[in-house]
Order: C-alpha cells, then sequence, then structure tokens
C-alpha cells in the first residue's frame, strides 16, 4: 500500500528539529499562504473537506468541534492538550522532540482560523526534552517573525504560551486541564457549559489534540481532499500508532486509517518476542477495553471498527500481550494506575477507583475471595456513567473487559491463589 | 416561566433555575449533598442523578437547567439504583459509627442510606483509617473517617466568609479537608460550616456528645447580640424527654444554637456569637430577686418604694432599653412616658476582640432594637448634667456612676455591677422568656418565640410599668 505520510517526512538528524531544516521541508508555507491568501472561514471549510477526526482518543471531528465555539464573543482561546499521560502512548512526545514547528504552524493556523489571540499548550509535566525543544522551536520562530505581533508582516498576532504540567492523569482532561491553566487544581468542571460556551478564563475555547494540529500545515498545504482520499472514508488521514508491550519493535509507526491491527503487529512491529503467540490486544492506551487475539483477527485501525469490536482507537496507543501473560497481574497495573490518578472529587471515582485497585490487589495476593468478581462488576457499573469527567469510565472499562474476557483466570487465582500462567514468564527478544 | 414535569408532575420553574432548585422549591425531594443555595455548584456527590427522557444516561440536576418540555424521571427503579451504588461508594470508608456522632438524627448521609440503600456494605476489606478529632480551629473539629467531601465547607470559607481556612489537598482516594496555612485560623462564622455539613464530619467542640439530637427541639428566636437581629433556633429539651430527677437544670437549659433560615435578613448564616447565645441564656448571672437600697425583699416592697420615689421626684427620667422588644417599648409609651423625659440606653457595647462589624452579617450596634427605640423617644442619651434627680433605667450594663447623684430604680435582667447599689431593683424577664418582635437596623421586624418560663421571681418589664 503506497501512502502519504504527514508526519514521517524526513530523516531524523542532529538538526532536523531546527527552524532552517523544517523551513526546507516546506515548513511555514501553509501558515503563509492561509495569512496571505485565505480567509479564516476558508481555512475551517478546508479543515472540513479533510473529514480529520480528533486524535485525542475520543475520536470527534474537528471542524465539527470548532463549529460549535459561540459566535461574536469577544475572545476566543485555543489550548492545545499535550499532557500525553494515557499509559501506552507516546505520538505527541515524537511531535515534540522532532517537528516542534510542525505543531507551532498548526496551532497558529488554527487560531488563524478562529480568530484566537492568545493560546495555550499545557505540556506534560514529565516531557523534558520534549519541553526544551518547544522552547527553542517557540523562540525561533519568534525571531523569525512568525509568532508574536504581526505574524509575516500581515496584521494577524497570536502568542503560544506554555504551561507545564505537574504529573496528573486527570489534567489530560480537557476540563481539568483548563482548571490547571488558569491555576487551580486539575479538577475536571461540570458540563455544561462545555469549553465551547465557557472554556479557559470564561471564554468559548477549542482544545485540541497535538497530533491533530500538526496535521493541519499538511491539509492547508496539499488540501482537504486530498487529506480525505488517505485512509478509509468516515476515517480520514494517516494516524501515529505507538505500539509497546511483547512486540520485536516496539515504537512508533505512522499508517492510514483503516490499517490492519495484525499487520502493525506482524509486519511494522515485526510479531510477538520471543516467538509467543499474541494473547490480547489493548488496542488505544489503556483505559480501552482489552481485544482477544480471535477478536482484532481481520480487525482494522479505524474508529468505527474498533467500536464494532467493542473497544475504541483512542490515542492508538497499542499494547500488545504474549501468550503466558498473567492478565490478574496486568490489571493490577491499570487498577493501580486509575486509583492513584483519580482526581478525587466525585464520589463513584474516587472510592469505586481505590475500592477496584484493592480487590485486584487483593486477589492478586491470593486472598481473594468467593464474590470479588461481581463485586468488581458491581463497582464498574456504578462507576460508569456517573462521573464527572471520563476518567471513571476510562478506570473501569479494562476492568470490566478483563472480566469478561479472562474471567477464569481471575477464578483460578481466587480459588487456588496462585495465577493460571507462569509467574515468572520472561518474554525474551 | 418554564413548564416541565418531574415523574408526571408539572412543575413550573423560573428562567435559570435548575431542576433540583424547581424540584426543591416545589416540594419534591431530590437527595443531595453537595448542593448547597448559597454556594456554587459543584457536583461532585452525584446523588441527585435524575434521568432525563430522551437522553441516555443520568444527569446530576443540580447542573441542568431546566427546559420546557423536560420529562424527568426522579423516582424510578434504575435512578434508585445509582443512587444506591452511589451511597455504597460514599459509606464505603464512611465508618457508620452513629450511635456515638452528633450528626445523627439530622444526618444527610443517614436519611438517604435508609432511603436508596439499606442494604450491608458488599464491601469485605476494612474500612480505611483516619484522623479523629482533628482540630480545625478552636470552635470545630473534623472526623475525617466521616468525611464524604463534598466540599461544601470549602466553598463556604472561600465564597461566603472569604477567610479561605479550608482547602482539599491530595488526590484521589487520599484526599483530605485540611486547614490550609494561608488561611486565618479564626473565621467569625465558621460554626456555620458544622451546620451545613451533610454527615457527622464537621462537629462543634461545644456541642460534642452533649445530647442526642432527638431529645432536642427548636424553638424560633432572634439573635439579640447586634442590630442585625438573625433569625435563629434555640435548642431546648422536648416535653417528652424532660429529666425529672438527676440533672434538672438541664430542663432549662438551652443545648445550642443554630441559624434559621431567614432570606430578608441572615440568608442561611450566623456568626459565631450567635451559635453562641446559648452561653448568654445559660450562664449569665441573673437577677431574680427585687431589692431596696441593696436588701431583698418582696416584689411588692419593691414597687411601693419605687412609687414613693415617683412622688417625690421633680425631674424624672428614664433610660429605654434597646433589648426591650416592641410590644414592651409600646407599653412603656403609654404606660410612663408621658411624666418623665425619655433616653435611649446601650446595654451592650462592642466587647474586646470580637469582630465589630463585617460586610456580612455583623453590625457594630450590638444591640438588637435600638431602631424602635430611637423611632419611638428619639436618639438622645442620659446626660448626667441635665439635673434629673431620679432615673429609671431599663437594661443591663448600666454603671450608676455614670447617673450622678439621681436616685436610681433598675428593671435588669442581670445582676447590677458592684458598687453602689440602686435604690430599687426590680428584675425582669430576658427575651428568651416572653414572645415579641424586634425590629432590626434595617426596619424589618423579626419575631421571637417564648423558649423557657420565667422563673417566678421575675416580672415582664411591660407588666411592671402599669404598677408604677
Amino acid at each position: 500500500m503506497t501512502c502519504e505520510r504527514v508526519f514521517f517526512t524526513f530523516e531524523i538528524t542532529e538538526d532536523s528539529h531546527l527552524l532552517p531544516a523544517y523551513r526546507k521541508r516546506g515548513g511555514y508555507e501553509a501558515l503563509e499562504k492561509a495569512i496571505r491568501g485565505m480567509q479564516p472561514a476558508e481555512v475551517q471549510a478546508e479543515v472540513a473537506a479533510s473529514g480529520m477526526r480528533g486524535r485525542g482518543g475520543a475520536g470527534f471531528p474537528t471542524a465539527t468541534k470548532w463549529s460549535f465555539l459561540t459566535k461574536d464573543a469577544p475572545v476566543y482561546y485555543l489550548c492545545c492538550n499535550a499532557d500525553e499521560g494515557e499509559p501506552g502512548t507516546f505520538k505527541d512526545r515524537w511531535i515534540f522532540e522532532h517537528s516542534p514547528h510542525l505543531l507551532i504552524e498548526g496551532i497558529l493556523l488554527a487560531c488563524y482560523a478562529l480568530n484566537v489571540r492568545h493560546s495555550f499548550i499545557y505540556i506534560r509535566g514529565e516531557f523534558d526534552l520534549s519541553y526544551r525543544r518547544l522552547m527553542n522551536a517557540l523562540e525561533e520562530a519568534r525571531e523569525a517573525g512568525l509568532l508574536g505581533q504581526s505574524i509575516l508582516g500581515s496584521g494577524f498576532s497570536c502568542e503560544i504560551i506554555v504551561q507545564q504540567g505537574a504529573g496528573a492523569y486527570v489534567c489530560g482532561e480537557e476540563s481539568s486541564m483548563l482548571s490547571s491553566i488558569e491555576g487551580f487544581k486539575g479538577y475536571p468542571r461540570n458540563k455544561p457549559p462545555f469549553p465551547a460556551v465557557k472554556g479557559l478564563y470564561q471564554a468559548p475555547t477549542v482544545i485540541n489534540n497535538v497530533e491533530t494540529l500538526a496535521t493541519l500545515p499538511w491539509i492547508l498545504t496539499n488540501g482537504g481532499a486530498a487529506y480525505a482520499r488517505i485512509g478509509s472514508e468516515k476515517n480520514t488521514g494517516t494516524r501515529l500508532f505507538g505500539i509497546s508491550g511483547h512486540v520485536l519493535r516496539p515504537g512508533l509507526y505512522e499508517q492510514p486509517t483503516g490499517y490492519r491491527l495484525k499487520e502493525l503487529i506482524y509486519q511494522d512491529a515485526g510479531g510477538i518476542a520471543g516467538g509467543k503467540a499474541l494473547k490480547a490486544v489493548i488496542p488505544g492506551g489503556s483505559s480501552t477495553p482489552i481485544l482477544t487475539a480471535e477478536e482484532i483477527e481481520n480487525l482494522t485501525l479505524d474508529i468505527d471498527s474498533l467500536a464494532g469490536a467493542g473497544s475504541m482507537l483512542g490515542s492508538g496507543g497499542v499494547i500488545v500481550i504474549a501468550e503466558g501473560t498473567c492478565m490478574v497481574r496486568l490489571l493490577q497495573v491499570l487498577t493501580r494506575f486509575y486509583a492513584h490518578e483519580s482526581c478525587g472529587q466525585c464520589i463513584p471515582c474516587r472510592e469505586g477507583t481505590a475500592w477496584m485497585n484493592r480487590i485486584v490487589t487483593r486477589i492478586l495476593a491470593g486472598k481473594g475471595v468467593a464474590g470479588d468478581l461481581e463485586r468488581l462488576e458491581g463497582i464498574t457499573v456504578g462507576i460508569t456513567g456517573n462521573t464527572i469527567c471520563a476518567l471513571g469510565a476510562a478506570a473501569s472499562m479494562p476492568v470490566a473487559s478483563f472480566l469478561q474476557k479472562f474471567k477464569h483466570e481471575f477464578a483460578y487465582f481466587i480459588e487456588h491463589g496462585r495465577s493460571l500462567n507462569d509467574g515468572r514468564l520472561e518474554v525474551k527478544l | 416561566m418554564i413548564e416541565f414535569t418531574i415523574d408526571d408532575k408539572r412543575i413550573e420553574a423560573e428562567p435559570g433555575e435548575t431542576v433540583l432548585q424547581a424540584a426543591l422549591r416545589n416540594g419534591i425531594e431530590i437527595p443531595h449533598f453537595c448542593y448547597h443555595p448559597c454556594l456554587s455548584i459543584a457536583g461532585n456527590c452525584r446523588i441527585c442523578m435524575v434521568r432525563v427522557k430522551g437522553r441516555p444516561g443520568f444527569h446530576p440536576s443540580c447542573n441542568m437547567a431546566a427546559t420546557a418540555g423536560m420529562e424527568i424521571e426522579n423516582d424510578c427503579a434504575e435512578v434508585t439504583a445509582v443512587r444506591k451504588s452511589i451511597l455504597q461508594f460514599a459509606t464505603l470508608n464512611h465508618p457508620a459509627d452513629c450511635p456515638l456522632c452528633d450528626k445523627a438524627g439530622e444526618c444527610r448521609l443517614q436519611d438517604y442510606n435508609f432511603k436508596y440503600n439499606g442494604s450491608p456494605s458488599p464491601s469485605v476489606d476494612p474500612k480505611r483509617r483516619q484522623s479523629k478529632f482533628y482540630q480545625i480551629n478552636s470552635r470545630i473539629m473534623l472526623d475525617r473517617e466521616r468525611c464524604i467531601l463534598c466540599s461544601r465547607c470549602v466553598r463556604f470559607t472561600n465564597e461566603i466568609s472569604g477567610s479561605g481556612l479550608l482547602g482539599i489537598v491530595e488526590r484521589g482516594s487520599q484526599s483530605r479537608i485540611e486547614r490550609l496555612e494561608q488561611g486565618g485560623v479564626e473565621d467569625a462564622y465558621s460554626d456555620n460550616i458544622v451546620e451545613i455539613c451533610p454527615v457527622g464530619a464537621l462537629l462543634s467542640r461545644d456541642f460534642l456528645y452533649k445530647s442526642r439530637v432527638w431529645y432536642l427541639e427548636p424553638v424560633t428566636s432572634v439573635c439579640p447580640r447586634c442590630s442585625r437581629g438573625c433569625s435563629v433556633n434555640v435548642w431546648r429539651r422536648q416535653k417528652n424527654w424532660q429529666l425529672r430527677a438527676s440533672g434538672k437544670e438541664k430542663n432549662l437549659m438551652a443545648y445550642r444554637i443554630s441559624a434559621r433560615k431567614n432570606p430578608e435578613i441572615n440568608g442561611h448564616w450566623l456568626c459565631s456569637k450567635g451559635f453562641d447565645l446559648h452561653n448568654l441564656i445559660n450562664d449569665a448571672p441573673r437577677a431574680l430577686t427585687p431589692m431596696v437600697e441593696g436588701k431583698p425583699c418582696s416584689l411588692d416592697d419593691a414597687i411601693a418604694a419605687a412609687q414613693r420615689l415617683i412622688l417625690d421626684t421633680n425631674k424624672p427620667a428614664a433610660i429605654v432599653s434597646a433589648w426591650a422588644s416592641n410590644e414592651e417599648l409600646a407599653a412603656f409609651k403609654s404606660a410612663v412616658s408621658s411624666w418623665l423625659t425619655v433616653y435611649s440606653g446601650a446595654d451592650q457595647e462592642p466587647e474586646a476582640d470580637e469582630v465589630i462589624e463585617d460586610q456580612l452579617l455583623i453590625k457594630a450596634d450590638k444591640n438588637p432594637n435600638r431602631y424602635s427605640v430611637e423611632a419611638l423617644f428619639g436618639k438622645n442619651s442620659f446626660a448626667a448634667d441635665a439635673g434629673h434627680d431620679l432615673v429609671l433605667v431599663w437594661g443591663d450594663n448600666i454603671d450608676y456612676a455614670t447617673l450622678g447623684s439621681a436616685k436610681v430604680i433598675h428593671l435588669t435582667t442581670l445582676e447590677p455591677k458592684a458598687g453602689r447599689a440602686a435604690e430599687v431593683l426590680i428584675p425582669i424577664s430576658t427575651m428568651f422568656e416572653r414572645t415579641g418582635h424586634y425590629t432590626n437596623f434595617e426596619g424589618k421586624v423579626n419575631r421571637f418565640e417564648q423558649v423557657f418560663e420565667k422563673p417566678e421571681s421575675v416580672q415582664h418589664a411591660g407588666d411592671v410599668f402599669g404598677r408604677l
């Protein structure tokens, strides 16, 4: 399959992330084209024509999201959500480290389209190299007249303000990210009002993922229609898939949407390490429901087909699990993560995530009792849909799907006090 | 007006009202912990979830604007199931120590648990232990095990009292209410957080273990400690639960004070001094026996002595109490004010280290009814050089030295100050021993009910005037 690349278009060298190299690749031409020759509405129309869906996890069409903004507000804000916290996901980091100007250009394009004068990048606190490269790139862009007052000599001015996170997963949720940018504790807000109506500092706010924004220069250069031709009909374009776990070549791969998951695992990533069989795949970051080897047989990587399989494409972080892995231990890693990361604002998530973790940890310690599995299922039902933000659902989806698909392993662990699998599993490369 | 239905009952909501507000105003009960009409919407307790016909899932009614034609389901099996699971989460680490919790009997968690949950906890794990009896300030204690983190207290100290006393620190299940360092320790309104706490987490140190609330009953009253005249409830022992043998004095004791909702005057709140009102009721040294020249006598003797003084006088004056009710002031005006010069008095001056005045409730004038006194008798205050030879002093805390050489007939509730004795002293009842009205500094009239019977040796001031 020949396919266009949006991100992997250049060879990574020592200075490929700097402005001169980016300019050589045709960087900031899309911005110049838009500012000099297009109206903001035309930029929006181009994005709408591309049919791009947001890359953050929910897969909401970007142009539709933009259209929800309150009309005729005095101030709009744009926030770039770079708090890439979902375990298994590492795509935004690549963009920051190797092509930060792509993101800056994308943000400026979005700001131009949406009449935004101040935009924010909320970057994950643990990203160090990313942060340094981003700040360096912003400095370069400012010196080149690409950022700040009167960009490229036009009347358009735009500032990009970078805010570092402090290590909270929940701040990747859009409304808690806004709270965090404003300087408050990262608590998600009740919706309504939605950010498109009342977001950052009470102004209408658009929040887009890094990958979404970094795609805009390509769309403006080549046209929305060209982008829409890539991938499948309702899931246009390419995606960055981060594949990790028991594969020979874990890493980041750019493929058009609609790419086969098996191909990603066995061709791009080189197959399962140690010659093991495939046991299960978490297809889109740790919160998406797990899929067994049989379920992914003919699965393609796009939002709708994964939804059809009962899971989600999420942020494109594929976690591959080889045969012999203890699912109880794996689930405990996940429940511990969510119990630790729940913000503690609303009752079901605060108590429920900790409770699930407690039960799974107890099972793992060989002290599971009869009724634990029903209890866990009851907790997932009690959390899902009853919380302020999606973290509660994100925490209960893996538990529910693990129990649904690997119940026998949990039952065995409770009955015998030890794993059905070899606890000393080492998957050698 | 927006018309919508809750469980097929038609309801009218004001524009901008939420479903929960409209329901509560129309007497439909939707359970809620974190919602409070005076505080911002937190939406964190998730117990007020309802279903909306035509929309998937459940929605918190506290954060849902009522729209025309909305069909809300509040009382159905699905909603009850959601509330049940929320309560299971809320009580997961709650110690359920209701038998020794002061809040039992007026606790939302207890009530809702009975109504919507009613089954033992599905958890087999031990509950999390946290600090109990944590001192928030000199008046309030926090039991962290009972706390459900509804954040009402945090929002109160941020939004209403403005002290920033409390905050939630840490994250997830480690979250806890903490006294913040940047907040002042003292908060003149901090006792309100005990009242708005929906569970027994915040406890009044004063009321701690004093009584079960179901032995008590509230009586409507007015706080006399400043000219705001906040509506309060004075809690006394119920008739059915009166003690017969030991501890009989408790039957005449005010157990605690709570704020009584009065949107015109004090909203939902009351200051610490108002919450301390029961100390004034219980502990103030009362004048109980009539006296002539400092010697106890019968009431008739005291009145006869007063009458003799009045017959002899050339230039009598009266100082009127700003703690008197409107009814007493009217009786005074018709009975005696015609033949003497009337001055207005101030029974209470601000005490040391108390908040003199602020933006919320507290007023600088520490008397409840000066408005009526001044409306009836003017603003003149007593001057010793006016040459009065007899002063009828009505009110407490008068220093006779300020009256010059004039003879004194004193109507008081409190023991007079040491030193010179009044020529005649007639003890009178306090405002808690009679019914009446106060007019506050804005001219708003507020009624108080009789809380206790007056001691037999004490007279209502209004009855005395006619006999002088």
